[in-house]
């Protein structure tokens, strides 16, 4: 990749220092033991079966027309959505509408390595999956030969954050009073062995991409995004090693998934239109009584001038 | 891509013969058009094949050098791909207009061949934590007729087979240098162990059913299509005797969805099983394909049919 | 549930050439000179230098009385008066469609020449334009006949018959119009049940045979008609023509209802419509199809 010499690049044969620790000699099987304690129950405290609570709001970026701020425990991303714009450099008309993503991971986002500033490849086939999500869900026929961007900026990565990014921007674009057939909301799982871990953390996803030296071991990272109400699935990401059998088991748990989080994300929007009802109706109140001030005053005047 | 332009009719008559299991050209909808592969194309590469499923028609080079393995990876050696859509194929091509479609199926392939149970990288080791074999795989794309991450899958696997690395033949260590000497001998070379190398597999759906290998017209019916990639059986790569070789089950190595549509989950499920069945039958033909080649080459000195048609 | 999947090597290509028993005819590449003589007209696929009459094309002559053309076989469509043309409606303009005809230009069909819904002797009424949609949309395939020629060689089309027009549930297959003999009649109904209209312009269109519903009244009825599924039996039929037409087309042999024929009852003997994908069978039919017209020629 050429380099992009406006920015202070650093060193490029520079190693992170991790290398030098303990935990980066560990063999598969110490990390793979590691992940779950003798109760069952994960690192962070959690069941198999059991996600992290999602912390969402929206109106994080004031001056995009949408936007959202979804939390995952340490998995942290940002979303804005902006107006439709006519699509660019296009000179053929189309009907339906485009979405343009873009996904990209601040530098200090990765506990592994430095992310470089320009964006490489795992940023961009993150781009392709996050269009390849929203697009079924946005109503594109409503603004034909117009591009909506949304752009996702993950500030803290911690696993399943293709999920979050997608989670984010169905909310954003939903701030946005972007028109959608469904809420969009997405989940994702890793498998190690026989073992699925639901919403796994960036330490459970490196272990399930790792091959084992056994054979025919099921392993593998799976993002599903949904959209429930109308019971499709948008898109389906699957990479790693594993049986039919096991991707079929996995699907079943991630439908269920993100059939959870609706209630979340409705409640986030529904607070979102109470709140704006309550500024409102403040802000009429307000009016109104400015408004009798003012009569309240003028009546004194007109005392005052019939007085004189 | 936009495919050819159709009226209401054709579309109904084509999803018709869809839900009959009955494809306007009488394939059923896990039927392959028939296809033509030649290895050893290139001279200059280490392993190359052409592959021409109706009109698409694809070549694959395979380029080995010498790499510094990753730190976190001592024992294995590197593989990339990358995709190159030729202004000669379509018009759309021209410029960086192929680069989209480059870019997801380069992608597409480096997350198909990323599991060890896929493509073992450690077969590619030269020296652990010093030196590696790296691969590079240039797909070319000569001409585009629907169905390019099938036949590009395909093809390199076929180039795989096809390439030979040479043999180490000493490796000094020179204060902290590593010094290699390879054999200069071309017949003195190994081959990979491509036997369970991932094929992929689109499935194209047109109502609510899914086929394999669609022609433009079929492409333009549908919506959304899914590409499932499955490891394949060394069984079908050996000359030996399979008996003592373990028969392993083919297993998703990707899968992605393309397309602005979307699927209920019970057709998902039914296209992942479809997506097996035919990718099965794929590797079949593409090791009995590749066996009856090599033998051609033992038996007579192989002539090179290339790009004379 | 196996599929059917077939990889052959590049030493097993099978070679397309059916040689026909008659000669092969003289063959001019681009800058040959085809006659010296200035008593020739000048024709498409040539041109004049130094007195000479050049090849500008790789083809075989066609001479008709004093206008020499050369005709390659990868041509576009040249239209001429009174050929049948398959074509797909493009755009649709004020007051006629766009149409696309395998042509160097797009060809025309004015509102004023199809037949419109309620008789032949009719005012067309400013409704009509704006009903012109309804009656055929972008993507919509016909059947036409050239009417006229313009001075820029792009062609106008009519439908003003009930033979022609819209064209509903079946299969196109592109060929190459210089495969296309030209005959009386280009619509067939073969007698295995089917119908194909031969497209002087390489389009040939393979559908059902129609039952005769088509009267004015029952609309409703022809909507319905349109959108039935096609019977296996028929789709079967339909799938065999189609690939015995890639069969002959692959080895360059010329099109009409009697080699169409020919070749389809010669890949009878293939129970699969499916095994006719294959190159050999595809040659074996078409040699066979070759074969039985020589013998009819010598007859």
């Amino acid at each position: 990749m050429p380099l992009d010499f406006r920015r202070f690049n650093g060193p490029e044969d520079s190693v992170s220092y991790t290398r030098f620790t303990q935990d980066f000699l560990k063999s598969y099987d110490e990390l793979h033991n590691e992940l779950i304690n003798k109760s069952n129950l994960r690192k962070d405290g959690r069941a198999l079966d059991e996600a992290r609570s999602m912390f969402a709001r929206t109106d994080m970026i004031s001056q995009a027309k949408g936007s959202a701020y979804v939390e995952l425990k340490k998995t942290k991303v940002v979303c804005s959505v902006f107006d439709p714009r006519e699509i660019p450099h296009q000179n053929e008309f189309s009907q339906l509408g485009q979405i343009f993503c873009e996904v990209k991971f601040a530098p200090f986002s990765c506990s592994r390595q430095r992310r470089p500033a320009a964006p490489d490849a795992e940023d961009k086939s993150l781009s392709v999956a996050l269009r390849q999500a929203l697009e079924p869900a946005v109503c594109r026929h409503l603004f034909p030969n117009y591009q909506i961007d949304v752009f996702v900026y993950i500030i803290e990565h911690d696993g399943a954050c293709l999920a979050a990014a997608i989670n984010a921007a169905g909310l954003a674009l939903a701030d946005a009073a972007v028109p959608m057939y469904d809420i969009i909301t997405a989940s994702s799982i890793a498998i190690i062995g026989d073992k699925m871990f639901v919403d796994p953390t960036e330490e459970e996803e490196h272990v399930a991409m790792i091959s084992p030296d056994s054979e025919n071991v099921n392993h593998g990272i799976i993002t599903m995004s949904m959209l429930s109400e109308l019971k499709q699935v948008s898109d389906f990401i699957q990479i790693g090693s594993m049986d039919t059998d096991c991707v079929i088991k996995a699907m079943d748990i991630l439908e269920k998934e993100c059939a959870k989080l609706i209630p979340n994300i409705q409640q986030v929007l529904v607070m979102n239109v109470v709140q704006n009802i309550e500024q409102q109706k403040k802000l009429e109140e307000e009016a109104k009584e400015r408004e009798a001030a003012l009569n309240a005053k003028l009546e004194e005047w007109k005392t005052l001038l019939n007085a004189g | 891509m936009a495919g050819p332009l159709l009226s209401s009719t054709e579309k109904i008559f084509i999803l018709h013969g869809v839900q009959n299991d009955y494809r306007s050209d009488g394939r059923s909808n896990i039927d392959y058009r028939p296809m033509e592969l030649e290895t050893d194309v290139v001279s200059h590469a280490s392993g190359s094949a052409r592959l021409r499923l109706a009109n698409t028609d694809i070549l694959v080079g395979v380029k080995t050098e010498i790499d510094v393995p990753k730190p976190d990876n001592p024992g294995k050696g590197k593989i990339e791909f990358f995709v190159d859509c030729s202004a000669n194929a379509t018009p759309e091509f021209e410029g960086r207009g192929g680069e989209q479609l480059a870019n997801s199926i380069s992608n597409m392939m480096q997350r198909a061949y990323h599991t060890s149970q896929a493509f073992n990288l450690k077969q590619l080791c030269i020296f652990e934590g010093k030196q590696c074999w790296k691969l590079y795989v240039d797909i070319l794309i000569l001409e585009c007729g629907g169905n390019l991450c099938d036949a590009v899958s395909l093809a390199v696997k076929a180039a795989l087979f096809n390439t030979r690395l040479p043999f180490v033949k000493a490796a000094l260590m020179d204060g902290g240098n590593v010094d290699l000497q390879l054999s200069d001998d071309p017949y003195d070379s190994k081959q990979l162990d491509i036997g369970c190398a991932p094929l992929l597999v689109t499935l194209c759906k047109i109502g609510d059913k899914c086929v394999v290998d669609p022609s433009a017209e079929e492409e333009s019916c549908s919506v959304i299509s899914l590409v499932v990639g499955v490891t394949g059986n060394p069984k079908f790569y050996c000359t030996e005797d399979t008996t003592n070789i373990l028969n392993v089950e083919c297993k998703c190595s990707t899968i992605g969805m393309n397309g602005p549509g979307s699927v209920a989950p019970k057709t998902l499920k039914d296209a992942i099983n479809q997506g097996i069945i035919a990718a099965k039958c794929l590797d079949e033909a593409l090791g009995k394909a590749l066996l009856r080649e090599r033998q051609e080459t033992i038996v007579m000195k192989k002539h090179s049919y290339g790009f004379l048609k | 549930m196996t599929g059917h999947v077939s990889i052959k090597l590049a030493s097993e290509r099978v070679n397309h050439c059916v040689a026909a028993n008659n000669e092969l005819p003289r063959f001019y590449t681009p800058g040959e000179v085809i006659s010296g003589m200035q008593d020739f007209m000048r024709g498409h696929g040539t041109y004049t230098e130094d007195d000479c009459l050049k090849s500008s094309v790789a083809g075989v002559m066609q001479k008709v009385n004093k206008l020499i053309c050369i005709r390659p076989l990868k041509s576009r469509y040249v239209g001429e008066i009174g050929d049948v043309v398959v074509g797909r409606v493009l755009e649709v303009q004020q007051r006629r469609w766009k149409i696309e005809t395998n042509s160097r230009l797009d060809s025309v069909l004015q509102l004023s020449s199809v037949n419109l819904p309620g008789g032949e002797l009719r005012r067309r009424s400013a409704e009509d334009e704006q009903m012109m949609r309804k009656h055929l949309q972008e993507g919509d395939l016909i059947s036409a006949e050239v009417q006229s020629v313009f001075s820029d060689g792009s062609l106008s089309l009519h439908t003003r018959s009930l033979k022609y027009g819209k064209l509903v549930q079946g299969t196109l297959v592109k060929v190459f119009p210089s495969l296309i003999k030209r005959r009386k009649n280009h619509f067939h109904n073969l007698p295995c049940g089917i119908s194909v209209i031969i497209g002087n312009n390489g389009y040939i269109w393979i559908s059902p045979q129609q039952q005769d519903i088509l009267l004015e009244d029952n609309k409703d009825e022809i909507q319905n008609y349109e959108l039935q599924p096609v019977s296996r039996t028929d789709r079967e039929t339909m799938a065999r023509v189609k690939n015995c037409i890639a069969a002959l087309v692959a080895s360059k042999m010329m099109l009409d209802d009697t080699s169409i024929m020919f070749a389809f009852e010669e890949s009878l003997k293939y129970d699969n419509v499916k095994d006719l994908l294959d190159p050999e069978a595809m040659l074996d039919i078409a040699f066979l199809a070759q074969h039985r017209i020589n013998t009819v020629m010598e007859d």
